[in-house]
């Protein structure tokens, strides 16, 4: 007790706090504060617009928006643009294992990789944008040309598919589930390729190569090369090495990546719709990320927004609880 | 370690001193600073450095970055809002309104001898008056009518059009327009039209939005329906128009206005609807021959008609010194400007009437002026209600009409859901908003419908 209070003891505390003091008042004021006063404001009508007297109404924000088909239907396309995640990841995996090789000129391909994720993320989705042009778009200009030159249409005419046309992209409300526009359920009439689709794509080709390839680039790298050798004394071939020491060694940043991987996509969509489709055709690519901007700021209702961010914020927590309660039984490292 | 961080801090608070000694001096010292929170283009610039030419005491400054509602609500309230700032329909006011964001100038325009209710041109009233008060001053206006190609017309020996005329008169010339190549590619399109000028084809063909009194959206009605049924037969019927896949085939140009535009001025369609401020960007065509033509009509001689306006911020410390700006805009000057640089149609009606506007000595070809100017008195706005949240009433609306519009969903179901919808969003709203009840149940003795 008395060493624990020496004086020493005592200005190093205070040197540690002073240099604590400064991020955590940002901490405090900035995201600890706005948060509490959000989860405050949820129960609460604030509307930015005067004529809506200030009320507390309780539980009647979330009771609205749980009974709301729109928010249902926008927590499906939250949802929905999540299914890249399994491709992201597992191409994320592949790729780190290529460029963990001892390749010459290979922290240049790291680097060419890493490039979308330095790169603005709205120059991106303009990109994507031009790219998905239906008419003069580059994928469309392959896929037609795939189509013509291989004689693909006739090929297909002959089983009655010969109408085949290039997807249309960001325009069509189309989706490869048949995800009803206006209703909870699944129809026939709007399976095909569509918006959502597109951005899934897209999505999956800025994952592959970010972050999530360089955590498993430090993981394989952390690996320790005993086991590789002794798997090799047991005559293990590659993929017994990548499934019985690499996989299992990699489990703890899988569980991680997995984990953020979940938040990110029901916190995402956002960037996506505001830049790329305004949350459309027929608001087929509005996630509750982009629902709490509009009913916030476009139509004022901060209460309700308030709402819909702290539903968000439970689904997040028990998707993670869930996460952590199943895929934590698989650490065994 | 002590020393290292207090050198660091005593070496950065030195260069700070360095760096606010040598900065330069402001242009604009000793001026009064506005800022305008606006659309970046040159006509705005223009617009803006005659301002302070003919006010050198004022340093107007355009703010693009922040243009948007919800970003002017929020940074108003939260005190670091512009002084002036663009509003584009009557929604917008009433929210800007509503939020204690706009200044009644009401008194202080009369007092300048400015009284918008007679001097501007009714299409663009929703922009500036609320409730009888006024708000602002209006930037611009325009009221739809038709742009037309004249080579294309020439090359197809198809007469240009004279108005009025009706829409039964416009399609066999459509037809005629539309062209594609041998190999079954689209040469050009008859006729481009803006999906969201859909309201233009609901108010000719009778129909309205909400009801007069604005407690009921009637987008359901048989005539609101076969407006848009008009429109959509232009596309999947006629073909006289692109859909949407074809329609992509116009990026989005950015600033000035959309893909359609540039469309149409890269020869792509042989008539267009649009407003007089399409001639920002057209005159960058050279070579393309232009005409300019009333639109047909529907059953009713009406058009579509909007514009922009300028509100004072009612939380700026200068908003007595912004207001010089809409006297600005009431003034000759600007007025005379805005016409020349074709950035839509003068606002003050009586500017409007001046030979420099019939025929300005710099573009000689343009000899459709009076065109714009006559179509006015039949520009009617857009229609608003109070008793929902515009932004939120254009999200159903688009929703449907973008079903519509990819043939996904036929056009009387598509409004019958939207009617619906918007309906049960105005009860909503009634129930949040005791002063809008109140008003409701004024209009409706009471009854919820």
């Amino acid at each position: 007790m008395k060493k624990l209070f020496s004086r020493r003891r005592r200005r190093e505390l205070v040197v540690a706090l002073g240099f604590l003091l400064p991020n955590f008042t940002g901490f405090l004021v900035f995201t600890i504060g706005p948060v509490l006063f959000s989860l405050v404001v949820s129960f609460s009508n604030w509307n930015l617009q005067r004529t809506v007297p200030f009320q507390w109404i309780g539980l009647a924000n979330f009771r609205e928006l749980l009974h709301s088909q729109e928010f249902w239907l926008y927590f499906i396309n939250t949802g929905y643009l999540m299914l890249g995640m399994p491709l992201a990841i597992g191409g994320s995996l592949v790729l780190a294992i290529l460029l963990s090789q001892n390749l010459r000129g290979i922290v240049v391909y790291r680097t060419l990789f890493y490039l979308p994720t330095f790169t603005s993320g709205v120059a991106l989705m303009i990109l994507w944008k031009a790219l998905y042009n239906p008419d003069f778009g580059a994928i469309n200009a392959v896929i037609n040309g795939i189509l013509t030159h291989l004689h693909l249409r006739e090929l297909l005419g002959l089983f009655g598919l010969g109408d085949v046309t290039a997807p249309q992209w960001l325009l069509s409300t189309r989706n490869l589930l048949g995800v009803h526009v206006e209703e909870v359920r699944l129809t026939a009439s709007q399976w095909g390729i569509g918006a959502r689709d597109a951005i899934i794509l897209m999505g999956i080709w800025t994952a592959i190569g970010g972050n999530n390839m360089l955590l498993y680039l430090a993981g394989i790298t952390n690996i320790p090369q005993d086991l590789f050798e002794a798997a090799q004394l047991d005559g293990a071939g590659r993929w017994a090495m990548f499934r019985h020491v690499t996989w299992p060694q990699l489990a703890p940043t899988t569980f991680f990546i997995v984990v953020m991987s979940f938040i990110g996509g029901l916190q995402g969509g956002f960037e996506q719709a505001r830049v790329m489709t305004g949350g459309g055709p027929a608001g087929t690519t509005t996630t509750l990320s982009y629902h709490i901007y509009t009913k916030a700021f476009e139509e004022f209702q901060i209460g309700y927004a308030s709402a819909i961010s702290w539903i968000l914020f439970a689904i997040i927590f028990v998707v993670t609880l869930v996460n952590w309660k199943f895929g934590s039984k698989e650490l065994s490292y | 370690m002590k020393g290292v961080f207090l050198g660091i801090f005593a070496g950065l608070l030195f260069l700070s001193v360095v760096a606010w000694q040598i900065q330069p001096e402001a242009d604009d010292a000793g001026k009064i600073p506005l800022v305008w929170v606006s659309d970046d283009n040159p006509a705005r610039r223009e617009q803006i450095a005659l301002f302070n030419r003919l006010h050198p005491q004022y340093s107007l400054r355009l703010d693009p970055n922040n243009a948007g509602m919800e970003k002017v609500i929020v940074q108003s309230l939260a005190g670091v809002g512009p002084d002036l700032f663009d509003c584009y329909d009557g929604f917008q006011l009433s929210a800007y309104v509503k939020s204690g964001i706009a200044w009644d100038v009401t008194e202080p325009l009369a007092a300048a001898g400015i009284h918008p209710e007679k001097d501007v041109w009714p299409a663009v009233f929703p922009n500036i008056l609320h409730e009888g008060r006024v708000y602002g001053f209006p930037t611009n206006t325009s009221v739809n009518a038709l742009w037309i190609n004249k080579d294309l017309f020439d090359a197809a020996g198809v007469p240009y059009p004279q108005g009025p005329w009706s829409w039964e008169e416009f399609l066999p010339l459509a037809k005629r327009l539309t062209r594609k190549d041998e190999k079954g590619r689209w040469q050009h399109f008859g006729f481009f039209c803006d999906w969201y000028n859909w309201p233009q084809f609901v108010i000719q063909w009778g129909g309205q939005i909400y009801s007069d009194d604005g407690t009921r959206c009637v987008i359901d009605s048989p005539e609101a329906i076969a407006g848009v049924q008009f429109l959509h037969d232009l596309i999947y019927k006629h073909h006289v128009m692109p859909n949407p896949a074809e329609e992509a085939t116009m990026a989005s140009q950015g600033g000035w206005g959309t893909g359609t535009m540039a469309l149409f001025g890269a020869g792509k369609a042989a008539m267009a609807l649009g407003g007089r401020w399409w001639l920002c960007m057209l005159r960058e065509y050279e070579g393309l021959r232009l005409g300019a033509v009333a639109c047909p009509f529907g059953p009713v001689k009406v058009y579509r008609g909007y514009g922009r306006a300028t509100l004072i911020n009612a939380r700026s410390p200068r908003r007595e010194h912004a207001l010089e700006f809409l006297k600005y805009e009431a003034a000759k000057p600007y007025n005379d400007l805005v016409n020349h640089q074709a950035d839509a149609l003068a606002p003050v009606i009586r500017f409007c009437y001046t030979p420099e506007y019939l025929h300005d000595p710099e573009y000689p070809e343009e000899d459709y002026n009076a065109v714009w100017r006559d179509v006015m008195k039949y520009g009617v706005p857009d229609q608003v209600s109070p008793f929902i949240n515009g932004q939120r009433a254009s999200r159903i609306l688009n929703k449907q009409l973008d079903l519509v519009r990819q043939d996904q969903k036929p056009v009387a179901d598509a409004l019958r859901t939207a009617a619906r919808e918007i309906n049960a969003e105005i009860q909503k709203t009634l129930e949040r908003d005791p002063s809008l009840r109140r008003r409701y149940e004024e209009l409706t003795g009471g009854n919820r419908r």
